[in-house]
């Protein structure tokens, strides 16, 4: 990892009101409040009750966000998150069709994830020169193909019994169970990369990982263990998502990578590693499925809203780097 | 001693190796199927194979600097959109000025992400992957989700059509021109300091930034190039128009020798490895493989030679080691 050297493990946020505000966080949360404030202006129909209706679809995603936030923090990236997705929804839904009980198809669906996620990662790890692009990019290729072939030539497959995957879609009072999931999972993985050892090994890492080697971490050993468990978010995806559509085709999960790089990278997450908390990747995750509903619900072109999204992406990485221009430029004058 | 040359040389270069195995599964597939090498498959495997083998040519510059540009298809799609509308609303038919306001579309979109990358010091694959949504989005918003059909571009893709060599002559051309630039010229060889080692370009007086910059615009003409291209050989356009297909542009660059984390990689191997992906995915029906494992077939081949690249490059670097310590 050249280059990557002088870059500091990120200090501990010191606790001011003015810090906060003028975080990234604490912008992100002024958006979230303007956004919500645009979608009810645009969109009649956007409420509480026809929000939590609407959401479930959309949730699923944000597991595989957590995962992502701690590859791109490790300095990684894995862009076969969606085809891992689309392989476990495949084989969930043939596991139900051939009448396993739930139960069963529970745990092939989270199986064949973590499954696959391991893959990644016992190659990634076996031969370190590789970059995480270009394995990742041949293993999606490679995990969707396999659902390919399981699809056969009608390319999708239907759940015959759904009663299964309808108690997994089930509501407590009006909220769905996957959104208690989701903010229960957003507590343990921002905990576990804020407060543990574990997370501050994944910064010491991104930011150097020969100086994280000599230093005595197991630098192998964490990598296999976060591709592991963002295979294992991408199965948790793929069952909830099954729930919401009844079904999985051979486009199941395309494009989620980028969905959740998306999400991750406009919460802070620098790509370079060694960057960023998972608190802006989550208020980032919220403020894109509610600008999607919103969008949706004023019927807008669905591709305009990835032109939206795309162009978010890239002017919340732009940020940074005006910024460090213009600090320079300063530095330059009152030199 | 002269032999063993011959052999060092063989057994060292990359295309020579590409040219070995590519013989290897040409004798294969023929012995399977004897029609394969009939002069109108050949050509078949080139015309359909066309877009990609432009645009791994875009791709090897970038990957020679140790970027990546999965916005390619998008850019290709949003300029073929423009195309078709061009001719579906009667606007203008004129072959030479569609190609020319393609290629000005594609410099343009290209051009901006070299930009944000080199100016804006953005990571190249987020920075793509943001335009990758920008101009597939864009391409469906100014054709209101609709085609544009046959009948549309009927004049226009006569370039392409089933017998017409336009589509040969682009690509020769093409070829040419980046064997005789990445070669000889000051650009190409500026590359490939560039990529080597950015800081040592720097410090000998490269202007890495316009480097860079260069480099993705160059794709980007091409990929805008290859959507008029791709308009005239499959006589429609279609905001989906090679959806996914970076991925191959990168395999055939990555089976061609390109390295991943820049400085190496020739226009030779790029051609090879991208015709060594054209003849698989060609050979796997004719030897009786089912068209649905294509993709992990290819995912398999793909992840196979970047494993068997590092562990020839650890015997290598083994056997180095070994020469010197004696």
């Amino acid at each position: 990892m050249a280059g990557k050297s002088g870059r500091t493990i990120q200090a501990v946020p010191q606790n001011s009101a003015k810090k906060m505000i003028f975080s990234w966080e604490g912008a992100l949360v002024v958006l979230f409040i303007a956004l919500n404030i645009f979608n009810m202006i645009i969109s009649p129909s956007y409420n509480i009750t026809n929000i939590l209706r609407e959401m479930p679809k959309y949730l699923a995603e944000i597991f595989m966000l957590f995962g992502m936030a701690y590859i791109l923090v490790l300095g990684d990236i894995d862009i076969s998150v969606g085809s891992i997705v689309c392989l476990s929804a495949t084989l969930a839904c043939v596991a139900s069709n051939a009448g396993l009980p739930m139960v069963l198809v529970i745990a092939v669906c989270l199986l064949v994830g973590t499954a696959c996620g391991f893959i990644n990662g016992i190659i990634l790890t076996r031969f370190t020169e590789l970059p995480a692009m270009i394995v990742t990019l041949a293993t999606q290729i490679i995990f969707r193909g396999i659902a390919e072939i399981l699809l056969g030539s009608g390319g999708s497959v239907s759940l015959k019994d759904t009663s299964g995957f309808n108690a997994l879609a089930m509501k407590i009072g009006p909220v769905p169970l996957v959104f208690f999931l989701v903010v229960i999972a957003a507590v343990i993985f921002t905990v576990i990369l804020a407060k543990t050892t574990f997370g501050r090994k994944l910064y010491a890492i991104g930011s150097n990982s020969t100086a994280a080697y000599y230093a005595g971490v197991k630098v192998q050993k964490v990598r296999l263990i976060v591709f592991t468990v963002t295979g294992l978010l991408a199965g948790l995806c793929a069952l909830f998502l099954t729930s919401a559509l009844f079904g999985a085709n051979t486009t199941t999960g395309q494009g989620f990578e980028m969905d959740v790089i998306a999400m991750a990278v406009f919460g802070g997450i620098a790509t370079t590693g060694g960057k960023g908390n998972l608190v802006g990747g989550i208020i980032s995750a919220f403020i894109i499925v509610l600008l999607r509903i919103a969008l949706g619900q004023i019927n807008l072109n669905p591709q305009l809203i990835l032109v939206i999204i795309g162009a978010l992406l890239i002017i919340a990485v732009l940020i940074p780097g005006i910024n460090n221009a213009i600090q320079a430029k300063r530095k330059m004058k009152s030199a | 001693m002269e032999k063993k040359s011959v052999w060092k040389k063989i057994t060292g270069s990359r295309e020579a190796s590409l040219v070995i195995v590519l013989i290897v599964l040409c004798i294969i597939v023929e012995i399977l199927n004897p029609t394969f090498l009939s002069p109108t498959n050949i050509g078949q495997i080139f015309r359909n194979n066309a877009l990609t083998m432009i645009m791994a040519l875009g791709m090897l510059c970038i990957l020679l600097t140790g970027g990546i540009d999965i916005s390619i298809t998008s850019i290709l799609a949003f300029s073929g959109m423009s195309v078709g509308m061009l001719l579906k609303y009667d606007i203008l038919h004129n072959t030479f000025l569609l190609f020319l306001i393609a290629a000005a579309i594609g410099l343009v979109a290209g051009g901006l992400n070299g930009l944000i990358i080199s100016k804006g010091k953005v990571t190249p694959i987020i920075c793509t992957m943001g335009f990758m949504y920008i101009w597939r989005g864009l391409a469906y918003v100014m054709s209101n989700s609709a085609w544009a059909s046959g009948e549309d571009v009927a004049g226009f893709s006569d370039f392409g059509k089933d017998g017409s060599i336009g589509p040969y002559v682009l690509l020769v051309l093409v070829y040419m021109i980046f064997f005789v630039m990445m070669k000889w010229s000051k650009f190409g060889r500026k590359i490939y300091a560039v990529g080597s080692n950015a800081e040592a370009a720097r410090i000998s007086g490269i202007n890495v930034d316009r480097i860079l910059t260069s480099a993705y615009a160059i794709m980007g003409l091409l990929a805008g190039i290859c959507g008029a291209l791709s308009v005239a050989i499959y006589a429609s356009a279609q905001p989906n128009m090679q959806y996914g297909k970076e991925m191959d542009v990168i395999a055939a660059c990555v089976i061609g020798g390109v390295s991943m984390s820049g400085g190496r990689g020739t226009v030779v191997g790029t051609f090879f490895g991208a015709l060594i992906m054209a003849i698989i995915a060609k050979a796997l029906p004719l030897v009786g493989i089912d068209s649905i494992a294509q993709n992990t077939v290819k995912g398999v081949i793909i992840l196979a030679v970047v494993l068997l690249n590092v562990i020839t490059q650890r015997v290598m670097d083994k056997q180095n080691l070994e020469r010197r310590e004696m």
